[in-house]
């Protein structure tokens, strides 16, 4: 999920990451890395806690280190305070994920200088299938009334918080379709729980906005 | 721990759940559901006896829906208990889903 993310923030024509570097997104990258926990049935989630109901490693290095640190902190129980702990200690979740779709040929790194000084790193698609294919399955999920599998579920409400789908439908698709993107996001605990943390994240913004101004 | 047996009631074929349905239960719901769904044209999930139900097993719900859906049957929810129903309500299920408070034969 954290991969299928970050791929989809790539920009298919010149190689540039389309703002993943917002405070927001980082939330959204937490609630996938999460959500990848979810799938390789590491994890279990009610309306509020979360349970660690199998600590193998899955062979994800990314994954399997979240995992671990969570198994340290049996006092840390509900989604909401896990997805903190994890945006405060996230590393680079992004950075981890470009070199993992590098180093399985879907994306190559350049490093270029702007006006001779600053540095310029792009990420071209070598393959872009795997973009996509996950450009497809957002779009069916989003545009057919269909059920939609679990994995395009959790990857509709992550692309809608990390605000890449504007990069794969069309305003007036994605305004005709508004309602159907809210009730995917709501579907699952860990959206619903990153939708909170955005929420109070961006209220305490228009706070300290309000206090300058 | 979770349990699913079936019976027929008129034109509909019923699994009632019992216990809890969390990630160690989810497969084997979703099994009993999807299997349901592949052999009668009208299903109901009676959830009248079950205690508990996780994000896994929202998710089995669900995709035993799919699997509803894909083959034009009928698949519909009934008798929550009210702690379960509330899981469901959270999560907006009945947007997605056909949810009755009574089973519906």
């Amino acid at each position: 999920m954290l991969e299928e993310v970050v791929l989809l923030a790539v920009d298919e024509r010149t190689g540039s990451l389309r703002s993943t570097r917002e405070f927001g997104t980082a939330y959204a990258l937490v609630g996938a890395l999460f959500f990848d926990l979810a799938l390789a049935r590491k994890i279990d989630t009610d309306t509020e806690t979360i349970h660690i109901i199998d600590r193998t490693p899955t062979g994800q290095p990314t994954v399997d280190r979240v995992l671990a640190g969570m198994a340290d902190k049996p006092q840390l129980t509900t989604v909401r305070d896990w997805i903190e702990e994890i945006f405060l200690r996230r590393d680079d979740l992004e950075g981890e994920a470009l070199g993992s779709l590098i180093a399985q040929g879907i994306l190559r790194h350049e490093k270029t200088k702007r006006l001779w000084i600053i540095d310029v790193e792009r990420f071209p698609l070598v393959n872009d299938r795997p973009q996509q294919h996950v450009k497809a399955r957002l779009a069916e999920a989003i545009l057919t009334d269909a059920i939609p599998e679990t994995r395009d579920i959790m990857l509709v409400s992550i692309a809608e918080q990390c605000g890449l789908l504007g990069y794969v439908l069309s305003g007036t698709q994605l305004s005709s379709r508004r309602h159907r993107i809210e009730t995917l996001s709501k579907l699952e605990t860990i959206s619903r729980k990153v939708n909170e943390a955005i929420a109070g994240l961006d209220a305490n913004r228009q706070q300290s906005i309000g206090k300058i101004v | 721990m979770m349990e699913a047996t079936e019976e027929t009631r008129g034109d509909w074929r019923v699994v009632c759940v019992k216990g809890r349905a969390d990630a160690e239960a989810a497969d084997a719901l979703e099994s009993a559901l999807r299997s349901a769904v592949e052999a009668n044209a009208k299903v109901a999930a009676d959830f009248s006896a079950l205690d508990y139900i996780s994000s896994a097993g929202l998710r089995a719900v669900l995709q035993a829906a799919r699997a509803a859906q894909t083959k034009d049957r009928v698949f519909a929810v009934c008798g929550m208990s009210a702690s379960v129903k509330k899981v469901f309500d959270m999560s907006g299920l009945h947007q997605v889903l056909t949810i009755h408070g009574e089973l519906p034969c």
